[in-house]
């Protein structure tokens, strides 16, 4: 690969991580919306998301603890947006051809082990306490979520993302693997583990709001929380790309040209914006689970499911 | 050459034991530089020109009227990659760490002598020599812990996995006449079988493939770091050498395979490595002390290995091996750590520590990148390695070893913060503490080095392991130095390195724009409110049982412990033998008759034969 | 060298020890490290020429009295002879002129077992021997020794009756008493009473030999003796009864019904002794039991040395590794702890050398017993030598647990004679002579 095509390349990243940055800071905010009109509330505007970004980049004061815990700032935002780049969106495969799966589900545990680093050297035990339930919820919901990917990956025969939603798109919509019966399960079993990765509602105990004060970023303030705010907006729209890439063809419906390109674009915007409209909606229905009563819904009810779509899918496959 | 690196670690053992600790670190470290050298110089002979002084590749070691042949192999030099550099990195870090020489310098100098000749054997007699000379000089560096439980279960255990070796190596010699490794056909009937499943099982023992792990979490939590740092990194190694050697060398999962026509063998052996992996990751973050949890994290990660030899395909193999490289180096930094901690603060227990980050931030670092590695962080070689294995599972179809083994890796990531917070970061409990001496942090740096050049180009690691491949008659990957390409998909490191540097731009941008101040914890949410309660020693540190809830929920399962097992194995054991001690009832009179039966009995069988 | 000097030496200065009671120890000991000279001499004579014979008296054999020392008698006759110098200075000053008498006695009756080639003689010799180490138990004269030796009495001498009775079986067929002699006519004899006599000259010996079930007197014998007397025990005597059991059953028996009742008798005897061992608690019983263990596997080795050339190496190694590697652990038994360094170098050497570590004798003798067992094609004998390894194993593992960095309260003398006979096993493990003198023909076998 010559250097221009290099520096195309970055260009194209970088342009997407800037999109994907804006839409997830617009989702921020509509998803308050969102949830405010469900609570039958009218909720902060949706350009809030921006608002408190600005406000929390542009403060005075920003209290650190050391070298480790500024890791937190430096590792959740490289880590997130290093995660995108390796997705494909909207049928821009961006690097999804020098990775595959394995590695965008390593790269979204950067931001964590940073976000976890920052606030261990923080010295709060609350938000000690706050990062032991994001690592067990972690542990709880990737089960579920590493079987039904194997599913897709033994059905596909590849591991790479760009590589399925390629196989998906071939014969447009009805070529997606949510319209293959054992993924129908699975897609169902992984959008349980996206509410967790989402920490939405029943599942957002590591953050739990109003319990212990607001969990692991309680020393956070300052551009150190505003960077915690990108990166939980960025990774909105990573979480539910990764699962409009498995199961929704990626949102490619057609082929070649400027106009497909555009057309894919809106196509896995809608989608995107849909699951995460639907996590939301789930968000305002439950009530929160205990961090144990998470581990045993994942790892008992999910994880059988899962199971099950992963031998229906290995049964069809030998 | 050979016998000239063997002769001198011999003679430094005897005469490290009569001098003083700090001359004996010396000479330890000293001798360990020939054989580095060589290691080097015999890189030459598998395309990697470092050096060439041409040094001489084979001996024989006459010994009780036979001789004993070695020869550096492909995958000799591959697994001696892997010990030997350990070595001089631990003498130094023992360098300090030591307040007297009382045995620990002679023994770890057999240790490596036997090490090296195992690697190097010729022929089985050589191999399983040498494999005995491994287990007592190991065994008696866990014997200075005067633990009941460590070292029994070492002794115990270590004869047992001789007996399956040896039991293994009888039944091939039966059938070859033969001990030489390059004339040993391992034929395929139920003898051969036998032979290739007690070896295995041997092998395991020393590598801690559960269920036959027990002796790990005993002797790996009570004995000297520096000599766990060698045993967890370089010597489990060996077992899976002699996997290698007889799986793959030997051919032994081809007879496997010919034997069961069915079912595939290997598979097994996959599914005790995946089970060995995931169960020893749950147990692991329920330890509160760091050797222990180190120890079962060394089992689930030794697990990943026998999950890829059982495998068995070019993918799985390649992993596995990468796998062993990167676990010797990176267990070995986290026992000096480990050490390093212990010693300036004299605790094990997590619960009690806290906050020695602060304090001794080169050990935090080397910690830090070594478990990095561990939880097989994109981009290092712990990356690659895991990688290359869970697309094999992938590319096998292995749909039981493939969850397992990733929610494993999953699972690192929760022992990884359980030292990382519990030891090094939180409630800064040790205020007054220094950073360990320059020599333990100079040694766990130099360890770390070798992972960060694989971290940069996984490529080299393949072609290294090539010949060693090629010698047990698997395919190399299609790969160069940055790229590795599967069937399945492929992994860059450049372009995930580029893109790195890309995504830290921003980071850096909101980091250096923005100024920061620096407070000490106290500062912050204790708001100097409730110093009386700090004072009177009211833990700040959420450490004591960090995961709680789940452990609530897996401890249960996990109740009894595989030990218990054998410990009633070994009660069993004793009722027979209080049985048989009772056949001496101490009358001579019952001792006469004894006699005469004795006399009787031989004269009927004289008559009925 | 004349052999008979060898038995000789310490039968006469034996008896003129009473003469110069004060000086008894010390002449002892002069005729001791003698006796080791000339044994040494003896060992090299036949390491280069083979077989050595010698007719004492003049008369040819079969009527006169015959010495025969092959591979196997050569190396035991150095065995015994060096161990017991270094015993005996280990034993220092517990020995008076009384101890030194009956000491000399022990050991040239052992050492006559071995080298002479005339069944009576061996029966004389076993006699001189079984009566001293009768006193030799007896001699910490507390209620244990006096029971030891006791029943170590009872049994030996209904032994003797046996041995007895077998020599005069075969005398009353053959009319000879020749080793040599009665192997090369034994075809002749009266089928019945052959076997009565094999079967009385097993269990005679075996008395001697500990072999199960013959072995009643042992735990109680080793216990009461002190440590240097159970020492000399586990080096001389028994090692010679294991000899004369060879002897007779390679050479004057070499039949394949004899073949396996020895396995047989050698495998139980092997189990037996580990598992008893396994739950003792009192030191000097344990390694009672775990002697009785190792005198299973050196009969294993004997019975397969009928078929296989690896067995007969098998044997010598074992020999020398069990001499050396108990009888350091009978002396570390008189006290319960090794403090300093030496007793520790002690423990640890004798234990990898009795578990048959290498570069341990023991290990050569495991490898080559297993080698043998392999060829003949036995996976059972295989397998249970593999367990009370294991079992041997743990015990082992949990003596040197109790006993190591304990207080100890030995003279230097005796430490560091305890350490030259530990360090026996690691030279012979080390040195190719009992490989060498394994590759020579025993004396009388033919092809084996």
């Amino acid at each position: 690969m010559d250097v221009s095509a290099i520096m195309i390349k970055s260009a194209v990243v970088i342009a997407y991580a800037f999109i994907g940055t804006f839409i997830g800071l617009l989702f921020l905010g509509v998803g308050r919306k969102i949830v405010a009109r469900v609570h039958n509330r009218v909720g902060p505007p949706f350009y809030q998301g921006f608002i408190d970004v600005a406000k929390l980049l542009s403060k005075k004061t920003n209290i650190s603890h050391g070298w480790i815990f500024d890791l937190a700032l430096l590792f959740s935002i490289s880590g997130i947006l290093l995660a995108f780049a390796f997705l494909p969106v909207g049928g821009i495969k961006l690097l999804s051809t020098d990775g595959d799966a394995f590695l965008v589900l390593y790269l979204l545990a950067i931001p964590a082990l940073g976000f976890a680093l920052g606030a261990g050297a923080s010295g709060n035990p609350n938000a000690g306490i706050g990062v032991m339930r994001a690592l067990v919820m972690m542990l709880s919901y990737e089960l579920p979520f590493v079987i039904t990917m194997i599913a897709l990956m033994i059905y596909y025969d590849t591991t790479s993302i760009a590589r399925i939603v390629e196989l998906q798109s071939v014969n447009g919509i009805s070529s997606w693997a949510i319209f293959i019966p054992p993924f129908m399960l699975a897609a169902a079993v992984a959008d349980m583990a996206l509410q967790g990765m989402l920490m939405e509602q029943p599942f957002d105990i590591p953050v739990a709001p109003h319990e212990i004060a607001s969990g692991p970023m309680v020393e956070f303030g300052g551009k150190y929380l505003g960077t915690l705010m990108l990166y939980k907006a960025i990774s909105i729209v990573v979480e539910t790309t990764l699962f409009v890439d498995f199961f929704l063809g990626g949102g490619v419906i057609m082929h070649g040209g400027i106009v497909a390109n555009i057309a894919n674009f809106i196509v896995w915007f809608v989608l995107i914006f849909i699951v995460f409209t639907l996590s939301l909606l789930i968000n305002t229905a439950f009530p929160r689970f205990r961090i144990e009563q998470a581990f045993t819904f994942y790892w008992k009810y999910e994880a059988i499911l899962a199971t099950v779509a992963l031998i229906w899918v290995y049964w069809m496959v030998i | 050459m050979l016998d000239i690196i063997l002769a001198e670690i011999l003679v430094a053992a005897i005469i490290t034991f009569f001098v003083g600790r700090k001359l004996a670190a010396i000479i330890a470290m000293a001798v360990s530089i020939l054989p580095l050298i060589a290691l080097l110089d015999w890189a030459s002979l598998y395309g990697f020109n470092i050096i060439h002084l041409g040094i001489e590749k084979s001996i024989s070691i006459p010994i009780a009227g036979v001789s004993l042949n070695l020869a550096i192999t492909p995958l000799g030099w591959f697994f001696a990659l892997m010990i030997i550099p350990l070595f001089p990195a631990i003498m130094l870090f023992s360098y300090s760490f030591y307040k007297k020489n009382d045995g620990f310098y002679p023994f770890m100098l057999l240790a490596l002598l036997s090490s090296i000749g195992i690697i190097m054997a010729k022929d089985m007699l050589t191999f399983f020599l040498f494999w005995e000379m491994m287990s007592w000089s190991s065994f008696l560096l866990v014997y200075r812990s005067r633990d009941k439980e460590a070292v029994m279960s070492y002794f115990i255990f270590s004869s047992l996995s001789a007996f399956l070796i040896f039991l293994g190596i009888l039944i091939i010699y039966q059938q070859n006449a033969s001990l030489l490794l390059s004339s040993i056909n391992i034929e395929s009937n139920a003898y051969g079988v036998v032979a290739i499943i007690s070896l295995i099982a041997g092998f395991a023992i020393k590598s801690v493939l559960m269920p036959l792990h027990a002796w790990a979490p005993y002797v790996y939590s009570k004995s000297d770091e520096p000599f766990v740092a060698f045993l967890a990194g370089g010597l489990s190694k060996l077992g899976y050498y002699g996997m290698f050697l007889i799986l793959f060398i030997l051919a032994g999962a081809k007879v496997l395979e010919t034997y069961f026509t069915n079912l595939s063998p290997n598979y097994i052996l996959a599914v005790f490595g995946a089970l060995s992996a995931f169960i020893a990751t749950l147990i692991a973050f329920m330890q509160d002390d760091m050797r222990k949890l180190l120890a079962y994290s060394s089992i689930g990660q030794l697990g990943y290995i026998a999950i890829g030899f059982g495998i068995g395909t070019p993918l799985a193999v390649s992993g596995a091996l990468f796998q062993a490289f990167n676990h010797a180096f990176f267990k070995a930094v986290l026992f000096l750590a480990a050490g390093a901690v212990a010693y300036r603060t004299g605790k094990w227990k997590i619960s009690e520590l806290g906050g020695v980050g602060y304090r001794m931030p080169f050990t935090f670092m080397a910690t830090l990148f070594a478990i990095f590695t561990l939880a097989a962080i994109p981009i290092t070689s712990g990356f690659a390695a895991k990688w290359l294995l869970y697309e094999s599972a992938i590319d096998a179809k292995y749909i039981f070893v493939a969850p397992i083994m990733l929610i494993a890796g999953v699972g690192a990531f929760l022992y990884s913060f359980r030292i990382l917070y519990g030891v090094f970061l939180g409630e800064n409990r040790y205020p007054n503490i220094k950073e360990a001496p320059k020599s333990m942090v100079a040694a766990m740096f130099i360890l770390v080095m070798p992972l960060l050049i694989f971290l940069i180009f996984p490529g080299y690691m393949l072609d290294m392991m090539h010949d060693a491949l090629i010698s047990g008659n698997i395919a190399t990957l299609n790969h160069n130095a940055f790229v590795i390409e599967t069937s399945l998909a492929s992994y860059n490191t450049i372009a995930v390195i580029v893109a790195l540097m890309i995504a830290l731009i921003p980071a850096i941008l909101i980091y250096k724009t923005r100024k920061h101040r620096v407070v000490d914890f106290m500062d912050n949410y204790l708001a100097g409110e409730l110093p009386e309660l700090y004072d009177n020693k009211i833990s700040m540190h959420a450490a004591s049982r960090f995961y709680k809830p789940i452990e609530e929920i897996i401890g249960p399962y996990f109740e009894p412990g595989t030990m218990s097992y054998y410990m009633a194995i070994y009660r069993g054991l004793k009722a027979i033998s209080d049985a048989v001690r009772k056949i001496y009832t101490g009358k001579a009179g019952d001792y006469a008759i004894y006699v005469t039966l004795f006399l009787l009995i031989i004269m009927g069988w004289f008559i009925w034969m | 060298m004349h052999p008979v000097l060898l038995i000789a030496i310490p039968l006469l200065v034996a008896f003129i020890i009473p003469l110069f009671k004060k000086y008894g120890p010390s002449i002892a000991l002069g005729a001791l490290a003698l006796n080791t000279g000339i044994s040494i001499a003896l060992f090299s004579v036949v390491y280069s020429t083979g077989t050595v014979h010698e007719i004492i008296a003049g008369f040819a054999p079969p009527i006169g009295i015959f010495l025969a020392v092959d591979s196997l008698s050569a190396l035991l006759a150095m065995i015994i002879n060096l161990f017991a110098l270094i015993n005996f200075m280990a034993i220092g000053k517990a020995s008076e002129y009384k101890f030194s008498m009956l000491y000399l006695l022990a050991v040239a009756g052992s050492t006559g077992i071995v080298i002479t080639g005339d069944i009576f003689n061996m029966f004389v010799f076993f006699e001189i021997t079984a009566v001293a180490s009768y006193a030799l138990v007896a001699s910490r004269k507390d209620k244990k020794s006096m029971e030891g030796a006791i029943k170590y009495m009872i049994l030996g001498s209904l032994g003797s009756i046996f041995i007895l009775i077998g020599i005069a079986l075969i005398y009353s067929q053959l009319k000879s008493l020749n080793i040599y002699d009665i192997a090369s006519r034994i075809s002749t004899m009266d089928a019945k009473i052959k076997w009565a006599s094999v079967a009385m000259l097993l269990t005679g010996i075996g008395v001697e030999a500990e072999i199960f079930p013959l072995n009643g007197w042992v735990p109680d014998a080793y216990q009461g003796a002190s440590g240097g007397v159970a020492s000399l025990l586990s080096f001389g005597p028994s090692k010679a009864a294991i000899y004369a059991i060879a002897r007779i059953m390679l050479v004057i028996f070499p039949l394949q019904k004899v073949y396996y009742l020895v396995l047989t008798i050698g495998v139980i005897t092997l189990l037996i002794g580990e598992l008893a061992a396994l739950k003792q608690e009192n030191v000097k019983r344990m390694l009672a039991y775990s002697s009785i263990g190792q005198m299973g596997l050196i009969t294993i080795a004997i019975a397969m040395g009928m078929n296989e050339k690896n067995a007969i190496l098998a044997i010598f190694f074992l020999m020398v590794s069990h001499a050396s590697s108990k009888a350091s652990l009978f002396l570390l038994s008189d006290s319960s702890g090794m403090g300093s360094a030496a007793t520790k170098y002690t423990g640890i050497v004798s234990v990898l050398g009795i578990v048959g570590m290498p570069p341990f004798a023991g290990f050569w003798g495991k490898w080559y017993l297993l080698m043998a067992a392999i060829n003949g094609n036995m996976l059972w004998v295989i397998v249970l030598i593999f367990f009370s390894g294991i079992v041997e194993a743990a015990y082992f593992a949990r003596y040197l647990h109790r006993y190591y960095g304990n207080e100890e309260s030995f003279s230097r003398l005796t430490k560091y004679s305890m350490a030259v006979l530990a360090t026996m096993s690691l030279i012979f493990g080390l040195l190719p002579l009992i490989y060498e003198m394994g590759l020579k023909t025993l004396f009388g076998m033919g092809g084996v």
